[in-house]
C-alpha cells in the first residue's frame, strides 16, 4: 500500500534561521502518526510544508504518491489542516463558518447540510450551531476548528497543536474524535510538545528538535530502544543514595532516588535484601515504566521545554 | 470558490456596525455640515451689513434705503449701544465691520458738497470686508452717475443724450453655458462622496492582515483555493459597498439639497470607475504594507491629501497653479471632475471618457500589483 506521506531531505530556511534541516518522514495508511518536538523545533514549518502552505527549499515531498509540487490541487482535496491558531470568524455563527469551509472544498447544497450536521455532532456542538463563535468557550472554538477541517471527509488530518490551551473535558472530546476518525480509516498527523498526548493517541511517532528528526519508529518501538532502564527507590532516613551493584548512575528525584542500571530487576532484589538487612523503613522501590520523555531527554539531552 | 468568500465577506461586513458609520453616516454628517455653512443648503448668500446712523436725516435714511434694496446683502440697525461701543466691538475682534453714516451727512448732501460715509473695520478680515466694500463702491459710483446726470441736465442736455454720454465705453454680458446652476452643493456632495469612498481602503487593510495574522490565509492555503480566488473574492466585496455608499449619498444630495445628477448612466459608470479605483488601490495597500497602522497612515495620506489637490474640498480653480499641477495625477481629480462633467456640465458618457480610463487604469494597476505581491505576502504568515 502507498504511504500517505514520504517526505526526503526537506530543508527550509527563513532568512538565516534553519528551521528544518534535512527532514526525512513516512507515515503508513490508517496510523496515528505524532510529531513530537518543543516549540520552535519546526513541527509548523513541517506541516505547513505538508499542506503546500510554502514550499520546501529542498528536498521531495508525496501526499498519497502525489508530488506536492505538481498535483497541489489534487493533495489539497484528500488532506484536511487544523492549525495550531483558532481560525474562525467569531463574527459568524460556528454553521456559518462550517458552511464557509465545506463551500471552500467544493461541496455545495444537500450534502454540505449533511456534512455540517455530522461533523456538528461529532464534535457536540449542535445545540450552538446558530452562535456566534465569539460567544464560545476555548475547548468549543477549538472543537469547530478540528470540525472545519473534517468536511470533504479528507483521508490524511494534519492536526498542528489542536489541544493548546484548552480544558480536559474539551480535550477529551478531541481524542475520542481522533480514535474515531483512526477507526474509520483516516490517518493522523498529529503535531504537539506534549507526551501525554502522543502515548495517549499515537501509535508512530518522531521526535523533532533543532529542525531534525532525531528518531523515529513504532511507540513501543521507541520505549524499548531508547528509554532509560532505572529503579526508584524511597526509603525513611536515606539521604544518600544507596549502593549496590549493578548501579550506573543515582540522581535524586524528589525524596527518593533513580538509580539506572542495565539489569533492573537484579538491582531491585539487592536493594530489597539490603533494606531489609538493614532495617529500614521503605517507602517505595519500584521498577520505573519507559516513557517518552525519559526517551527525548536522553535523546536530545534536554526536557521538553515548554 | 470566489462566490463563497464574496458572501463571506459580505456577511461579515454587515456585521460590522462601525463600518457603517464610517462609510455612510460620517460623509452624510460632512455634507450636511458643510453644506449648511457653504450653501445654507443650496440657497445663495446673503450678506449682513451692520450700520449705525449717527445723522438720522432724511437723506441718510434714503442712502441706507438704497443699499438695503441690493440684492444679496441685507442691512441691520446697529443695536449694541453708542458708536463708540461698536467700534470698541471691532477692535476686540468680536465684529467685522461696521456701517456708519456720520453726523453732518445730510448737511453736506443738501450743501450739494462730498458726504462721507465711514466703514469702521477689523484689518484682518479683509475676506469678510470684500463684498461690502464692492458694495459701497458700486453704490458711490452710481450717487456719481446721477450728479453727473444733474450737471448735464442744467447744461440743457435731453435724456436721450444723457443717456448717450452716461452710456459705459465698455459692458459686461455674463453668458452661462453650464446646464444646471452652480452652487456649493455641487461642489460638496460629489466632493464627498469621492473622498469618503477613499476610505474603504482602511477597511480592505484590516482585513487582509487581520486574515494574514490570525492564520486564516494560511488555513485557505491548505484548501484548494488559488490566489486569484482570494484576492478577487476579498475585493469584490469592497466594489459592492463603495456602490452603495456612493448610490446612498448622492441620492441624499439629490433629495435633499436638489443636486441635479444628471446623465444616470453617466453618473453610474463614473461610480464604477471610482469603485473599481479605490478599492484596486486599497487592495495594492494592503499586500505592500508591513502594518496596519502603516496602511492606515497611508490612507490618510492618499484620501486628504488627494482630496486637498484633487479638488474636493475647494474648486479646483482657486487652487494655486502648482497645486492644479499635482492634482492632475490623483484619481480624486478625475473622479470630481467627471461628475462635475455630468452634474453641471450637461455631459454624458461621451464626454467622460479620460475620466473613466484613468479611474479604471488606477483600479486595475492596483490588482494587477496586488496579484504579482500575494505570494511574498502570504509567506509572512510562515
Amino acid at each position: 500500500m502507498t504511504d500517505v506521506l514520504q517526505v526526503r531531505g526537506a530543508k527550509k530556511s527563513y532568512g538565516s534561521h534553519q528551521a528544518l534541516k534535512g527532514v526525512d518522514l513516512t507515515v503508513k495508511p490508517g496510523s496515528c502518526f505524532g510529531l513530537l518536538g518543543p516549540n520552535g523545533a519546526g513541527k509548523s514549518t513541517m506541516m505547513k510544508l505538508l499542506t503546500g502552505i510554502i514550499d520546501p527549499d529542498q528536498g521531495h515531498i508525496e501526499v498519497f504518491g502525489l508530488n506536492i509540487r505538481k498535483e497541489l490541487s489534487a493533495i489539497h482535496q484528500l488532506i484536511g489542516y487544523v492549525p495550531q491558531d483558532i481560525t474562525l470568524y467569531e463574527k459568524l455563527s460556528g454553521k456559518q463558518n462550517l458552511t464557509f469551509f465545506g463551500r471552500m472544498h467544493g461541496i455545495r447544497g444537500t450534502e454540505l447540510k449533511k456534512r455540517i450536521a455530522e461533523v456538528l455532532e461529532a464534535v457536540g456542538l449542535t445545540e450552538r450551531a446558530g452562535d456566534e463563535v465569539a460567544s464560545y468557550s476555548g475547548g468549543m472554538k477549538r472543537r469547530i476548528n478540528i470540525a472545519a477541517a473534517l468536511l470533504h471527509r479528507p483521508k490524511l488530518v494534519i492536526m498542528d497543536e489542536p489541544t493548546v490551551g484548552i480544558d480536559p473535558q474539551s480535550r477529551n472530546h478531541i481524542f475520542e474524535m481522533i480514535r474515531k476518525l483512526q477507526r474509520d480509516g483516516v490517518t493522523i498527523l498529529y503535531s504537539t510538545h506534549y507526551m501525554e498526548e502522543v502515548e495517549a493517541l499515537c501509535d508512530e511517532v518522531a521526535i523533532i528538535d533543532h529542525g531534525r528528526i532525531v528518531s523515529q519508529g513504532g511507540l513501543r518501538e521507541l520505549l524499548e530502544l531508547h528509554a532509560v532502564k532505572a529503579v526508584y527507590a524511597e526509603a525513611a532516613g536515606v539521604s544518600e543514595p544507596p549502593v549496590v551493584d549493578g548501579i550506573v548512575k543515582a540522581t535524586q528525584e524528589g525524596k527518593g532516588w533513580v538509580l539506572e542500571c542495565d539489569h533492573p530487576l537484579s538491582v531491585l532484589s539487592a536493594l530489597s535484601a539490603k533494606w531489609a538487612r538493614e532495617g529500614v523503613t521503605v517507602k517505595a522501590l519500584e521498577l520505573m515504566q519507559p516513557t517518552l520523555d525519559s526517551v527525548f531527554l536522553k535523546l536530545t539531552g534536554t526536557t521538553l521545554r515548554d | 470558490m470566489i462566490a463563497t468568500i464574496i458572501r463571506k465577506e459580505i456577511l461579515l461586513t454587515l456585521k460590522d456596525k462601525g463600518a457603517f458609520f464610517w462609510l455612510f453616516a460620517l460623509p452624510v454628517l460632512f455634507i450636511v455640515i458643510f453644506s449648511s455653512i457653504f450653501g445654507s443648503a443650496g440657497s445663495s448668500t446673503t450678506y449682513k451689513v451692520p450700520y449705525y446712523d449717527a445723522d438720522g436725516s432724511a437723506a441718510s435714511g434714503q442712502f441706507l434705503e438704497r443699499l438695503g434694496e441690493i440684492k444679496g446683502f441685507a442691512l441691520e440697525a446697529y443695536e449694541g449701544g453708542s458708536l463708540e461701543e461698536g467700534v470698541k466691538e471691532i477692535k476686540d475682534g468680536s465684529r467685522s465691520y461696521l456701517l456708519v453714516v456720520p453726523a453732518g451727512y445730510g448737511q453736506q448732501v443738501e450743501a450739494g458738497q462730498s458726504a462721507e460715509i465711514e466703514l469702521y473695520r477689523d484689518t484682518v478680515a479683509d475676506e469678510a470686508v470684500a463684498p461690502v466694500l464692492a458694495l459701497l463702491d458700486s453704490v458711490s459710483a452710481s450717487y456719481h452717475d446721477y450728479k453727473l446726470r444733474g450737471i448735464l441736465a442744467g447744461m440743457g442736455q435731453n435724456e436721450e443724450a444723457i443717456d448717450a454720454i452716461m452710456q459705459p465705453a465698455i459692458s459686461i454680458k455674463e453668458v452661462k453655458e453650464n446646464a444646471t446652476k452652480t452652487n456649493a452643493v455641487t461642489q460638496i456632495v460629489p466632493g464627498y462622496t469621492v473622498m469618503f469612498v477613499f476610505f474603504i481602503m482602511i477597511n480592505m487593510i484590516q482585513n487582509l492582515l487581520k486574515d494574514r495574522r490570525s492564520g486564516m490565509l494560511s488555513r485557505l492555503q491548505g484548501t484548494p483555493m488559488k490566489p486569484i480566488h482570494y484576492l478577487v473574492g476579498m475585493w469584490v466585496p469592497n466594489v459592492l459597498v463603495v456602490l452603495v455608499q456612493s448610490t446612498v449619498l448622492l441620492t441624499f444630495g439629490q433629495l435633499v439639497y436638489g443636486l441635479q445628477l444628471g446623465h444616470p448612466l453617466a453618473i453610474a459608470l463614473i461610480v464604477l470607475g471610482l469603485a473599481v479605483c479605490a478599492t484596486g488601490i486599497g487592495l495594492m495597500l494592503a499586500l505592500l504594507v508591513s502594518s496596519e497602522n502603516m496602511g492606515i497612515a497611508m490612507v490618510q495620506v492618499i484620501a486628504m491629501g488627494g482630496a486637498i489637490v484633487g479638488g474636493l474640498w475647494f474648486p479646483y480653480e482657486f487652487l494655486p497653479k502648482a497645486v492644479q499641477t499635482i492634482g492632475l495625477f490623483t484619481p480624486q481629480y478625475w473622479a470630481q471632475k467627471g461628475m462635475q462633467d455630468v452634474m453641471i456640465r450637461g455631459m454624458d458618457i461621451g464626454g467622460i471618457g479620460w475620466t473613466l480610463l484613468i479611474l479604471f487604469a488606477f483600479g486595475l494597476a492596483g490588482l494587477g500589483v496586488a496579484l504579482l505581491r500575494f505570494k511574498k505576502f502570504a509567506l509572512k504568515t510562515a
